[in-house]
């Protein structure tokens, strides 16, 4: 029953990009409860489908106008009458005429079980041009400018060669650049201290004149009058040589930073200038914002610390004592031009490189809210931005780029379902209906959501609440349906509509809890649950969340745990349920909720690649992948435990955002001795290389680029992995098995051992 | 065609900086991958710490390590290590490319844009070619930056559009602090002749069509 299970799983995600925490659902609201674990599924709606060759017809829609379902495998064909039955409302559908000719043999690809996901492209419609809008801080050091002036110029060569490309650059002053062929280059200046309305803006930059949509790019007649709008943003194939030169050109803010200070830095007016350019010229197509930032605000609205290098950024500790004075004020600034932004369909992206913190925290909403990059290094000049930046512009195996703007997603349910909310780079749509629940988890009160920017990893957390009453039993072997509908911009500037339609099975709990048991989805619900936590960790206390998340995991191994009362060693859990408390007790460890080891702008950072990774990613962050190689055989998963830290043997470590090969005591004397570099050692050598070809294997593929980290016994690197392992042997439980093995842990963090006997004791007491 | 290479990062401007790869290495569509990392092990239910296979108590000792007759067969099958892979060579570039086998071609490119580019954007990659070959005769040029640009010329006379752009990015991604300033020249001159020689194609197939329309009633004349 497992094994089957396991493949259903894993061939709906292959085939759907969705996930769910139960596969088979609990047939009553009561019931479903009580499961602990919402009826939730992750959804990739972009999912690469190599073996999915879009069609080139727009979908069937259902003609009731509070439905508007597309036509799926899910419902009834009368091919004689050619007529469809929405399985969402039950109304009976006219064919359009081009379907004439479908049968039972003849039928239209959408209609068939294996098309359950099905791509269509929209010919019409006016095509934009994608647009990209360099926002420069010049306030870097020399090498630092001079590395970031190299990427941007290489970019130009990466770039679609349709795409509008566009420049603001920033100090104390903020700087419009126009962008002409004629070898004259202007720009406009904006005091960095005022803030700006989007009417201003537009008003000062000239663009007071109704836009017009820029139509099919032609080669330029020398008579023809350009477009008003478009003097800021020029197509890459006309402006790539004055861009490329204007770029080497740019020089490091000219105003003196005197000792003690930092230089006065304009972020929030260059944003603001930056959406309110956009939002005037090309309203509702699909752009990129790319903040390129050494060091936080400093000046202006949105300014997150002072120009006084004495007074320090705020810190963790600072904000549990509210003795973060700008915060509030700079955080409302970044969401009000974030929501504009998401408005107009636009995303924004913040790459921060500076030794300290950038005020990722306060301008997080940026990136978040409209599902843009956040990518944070040391600095510009290093090989981890270089290539995260290369990176943005990959292309999937049909050679188109792998960016996608402007997603709708719209989510519609059976009638025994509704959602309740989604957690992930998204905004309200705050589109009302029957699917929608008064019960909101995470971003709620919508069946709709907008994805400005996204790519074929971008995963969504959706929740769903079953409405059903006890008292009205679903009949047998009925299912219940889920539609995501997501229509979004590909980079070949066509309109796509991405159709998802899955269906699963109603159980009722009283009778059938092991078979629901048994199609219990841990990985994913773990993940889920972990969004939900990290969602309320934003507004509510961290031991608050922790305390939630613990009452949780203790219901649910009340509720599916087998054991007699009173009796923890007799605690068992099913195979379904195996590695759930072991993900609980790595996601209460954390970055995701332990801050206090962390800056804002790091927590920022993790959370932020959190709330958007698909599940195998996700749960490489919430419990590194930990591989050992030895002479003894192929590499293996081991514990993430320090009894898995031996001596002979090699350790590599993916915690997503950092890769770490671990050399254990006697490997590293070996490589010391240098038994590599004989020939009759040769399978020495190739043990050594072999974590190192895996781990290659990763870095050439993950966005963002992670930190890579090669160490040994005894290494001050090693600290990397010592933090992640679970201390099961600290220096004071050293000798409480009597044999000293693995490596000991010095710290007071309670172990998995700890916690797994307290977990049982709680749950098999009748107190609780 | 570019080369397959990796470098380690910029350890002093980042901790832990990742090694950096080539473009042909970053675009390479991936093959079967060697070991999926992906398998976890559940925590023993009942409790007691995992017993490794091999344990060892006391420091481990220093003998040498199992000699390679002895040791199983490690690496998993079909795996080919590529680190530090050199730069392919292509035998014909043995020696070092000439500065005027590169320069003619593109300034002969750059004369046939001629009558169909605006002028002042003919001037600024003629001013532009004019930097590489400064460049290039300076001793400013490294040599997979010489070779890669003799590769893109031949593909650029052989009117392999995609193959010259392709090379022109990787040279931009990999070297980019040495081209920066003129390969956006060369970069355009690529697109110029591309888009001069598909529309040279559509008046062709024009003429050609006026010719056969001739040439039939004259045939059936004859009959």
């Amino acid at each position: 029953m497992m094994a089957t299970y396991l493949e259903f799983i894993q061939q709906n995600e292959e085939r759907d990009g969705v996930r769910f925490s139960w596969n088979l659902w609990p047939s009553s609201r009561l019931e479903a409860t009580r499961m602990v674990v919402p009826l939730a599924c992750l959804l990739t709606p972009l999912k690469d489908r190599p073996d999915l060759p879009p069609v080139q017809y727009e979908p069937v829609f259902c003609s009731r106008p509070t439905c508007k379902a597309v036509l799926n495998p899910l419902c009834q064909v009368d091919y004689q009458a050619k007529l469809w039955a929405c399985n969402f409302c039950f109304q009976r559908n006219q064919f359009p005429p081009s379907y004439a000719g479908i049968s039972e043999v003849n039928q239209p690809a959408e209609l068939m079980p294996q098309f359950s996901t099905i791509e269509y492209v929209v010919q019409r419609g006016p095509r934009s041009p994608l647009i990209f809008l360099y926002v420069v801080d010049t306030c870097l050091e020399e090498d630092d400018l001079q590395a970031l002036k190299e990427s941007l110029q290489m970019s130009l060569s990466l770039l679609p060669l349709e795409a509008l490309v566009g420049l603001i650059t920033f100090g104390r002053m903020v700087q419009v650049h126009e962008l002409s062929c004629e070898g004259i280059s202007k720009s406009y200046v904006f005091r960095g201290t005022k803030d700006l309305t989007a009417k201003q803006i537009q008003d000062m930059l000239g663009l007071s004149k109704p836009a017009m949509p820029m139509q099919q790019t032609r080669p330029a007649q020398p008579q023809e009058h350009p477009f008003v709008s478009s003097r800021f943003l020029q197509p890459i194939h006309k402006i790539d040589m004055t861009l490329t030169d204007l770029l080497g050109e740019l020089q490091r803010d000219p105003w003196p930073v005197t000792q003690g200070k930092r230089p006065l830095r304009s972020t929030g007016v260059a944003l603001s200038i930056a959406v309110g350019l956009l939002e005037g010229t090309f309203p509702n197509t699909g752009a990129r914002i790319m903040l390129f930032t050494g060091g936080p605000p400093t000046q202006g609205p949105g300014l997150v610390v002072g120009d006084e290098l004495k007074v320090p950024i705020r810190s963790w500790h600072d904000i549990e004592k509210d003795n973060a004075r700008f915060m509030k004020k700079a955080t409302k600034h970044y969401e009000m031009l974030a929501n504009r932004a998401a408005t107009n369909g636009h995303c924004i992206d913040i790459y921060a490189c500076a030794l300290d913190q950038t005020g990722l925290l306060e301008m997080k909403c940026c990136t978040n809210l409209t599902g843009g990059h956040m990518v944070m290094g040391d600095s510009f000049n290093t090989s981890l931005f270089k290539q995260t930046f290369q990176r943005i512009f990959s292309k999937d195996f049909n050679g188109d780029f792998r960016m996608a703007f402007g997603a709708t997603l719209e989510v519609k349910t059976s009638r025994e379902l509704k959602v309740s909310g989604a957690i992930g780079p998204c905004v309200s749509l705050n589109m009302k209906g029957p699917c929608v629940s008064e019960n909101e988890l995470g971003v709620g009160g919508t069946s709709q959501w907008k994805i400005c920017g996204l790519d074929p990893t971008s995963t969504l957390g959706i929740y769903f609440e079953v409405v059903n009453q006890h008292n009205a039993p679903v009949p047998q072997g009925s299912r219940g349906a889920i539609q995501f509908v997501t229509q979004y911009q590909h980079s070949s500037t066509l309109k796509r509509i991405r159709v998802t339609t899955i269906a699963r099975n109603w159980a009722d709990v009283q009778s059938q809890l092991q078979l629901i048991e048994a199609a219990f989805d841990q990985e994913a619900a773990a993940v889920l649950m972990a969004r939900l936590g990290v969602f309320r960790a934003e507004s509510e206390e961290g031991p608050d969340v922790l305390r939630w998340l613990d009452r949780q995991l203790i219901r649910l191994c009340q509720k599916f745990g087998q054991y007699n009362k009173e009796d923890p060693t007799s605690f068992r859990l099913s195979d379904a349920f195996s590695l759930y408390p072991q993900f609980m007790f790595h996601l209460r460890r954390s970055p995701f909720l332990q801050v206090f080891n962390n800056s804002p702008d790091e927590s920022s950072y993790y959370r932020h690649h959190f709330a958007r990774q698909d599940l195998t990613q996700s749960l490489i962050m919430i419990q590194p992948i930990l591989y050992s190689y030895s002479f003894h055989g192929p590499p293996e998963p081991v514990l993430l435990d320090s009894s898995s830290i031996l001596a002979d043997r090699i350790l590599l470590m993916d915690t997503f955002f950092q890769i770490v090969i671990y050399l254990g005591e006697t490997i590293a004397q070996w490589q010391k001795a240098g038994y590599q570099d004989m020939p009759e050692y040769e399978n020495f050598k190739h043990l050594l290389q072999a974590p190192l070809d895996d781990a290659q294997e990763i870095l050439q593929a993950r966005f963002p680029m992670p930190r890579y980290v090669h160490t040994e016994h005894g290494g001050s690197q090693a600290r990397f992995l010592l933090s992640k392992v679970n201390p099961s042997q600290t220096h004071n439980n050293l000798y409480a098995w009597g044999q000293e093995t693995g490596a000991p842990i010095l710290t007071d963090d309670v172990s998995l051992q700890v916690f797994m006997d307290h977990l049982k004791k709680l749950a098999v007491s009748s107190a609780c | 065609m570019a080369e397959l290479y990796v470098k380690p990062g910029n350890k002093e401007r980042g901790w832990n900086d990742p090694p950096q790869f080539s473009y042909g290495l970053q675009t390479q569509t991936g093959g079967p991958k060697r070991t999926p990392l992906t398998k976890r092990v559940a925590a023993p239910q009942d409790g007691s710490p995992r017993v490794a296979a091999s344990e060892t108590s006391g420091p481990p000792p220093m003998g040498p390590p199992p000699p390679s007759s002895n040791a199983p067969r490690l690496l998993p099958v079909g795996s080919s290590p590529a680190h530090s892979v050199e730069p392919m060579g292509f035998p014909a570039f043995e020696s070092e490319a000439l500065i005027e086998d590169v320069l003619r071609p593109l300034e002969q490119a750059l004369e046939d844009c001629r009558g169909h580019t605006r002028k002042q954007v003919c001037d600024d990659i003629g001013r532009r070619l004019a930097l590489l070959q400064e460049q290039w005769t300076g001793g400013k040029l490294s040599t997979p930056v010489k070779k890669r640009m003799a590769l893109l010329v031949q593909e650029l006379s052989s009117h392999q559009w995609d193959a010259a752009d392709d090379i022109h990015r990787s040279l931009m991604v990999d070297h980019v602090t040495e081209v920066s300033q003129w390969m956006v020249g060369v970069k355009r001159l690529i697109a110029e002749k591309r888009s001069m020689s598909s529309k040279k194609e559509t008046n062709e197939e024009k003429s050609e069509a006026a010719v056969e329309n001739r040439t039939i009633p004259s045939f059936q004349e004859a009959l």
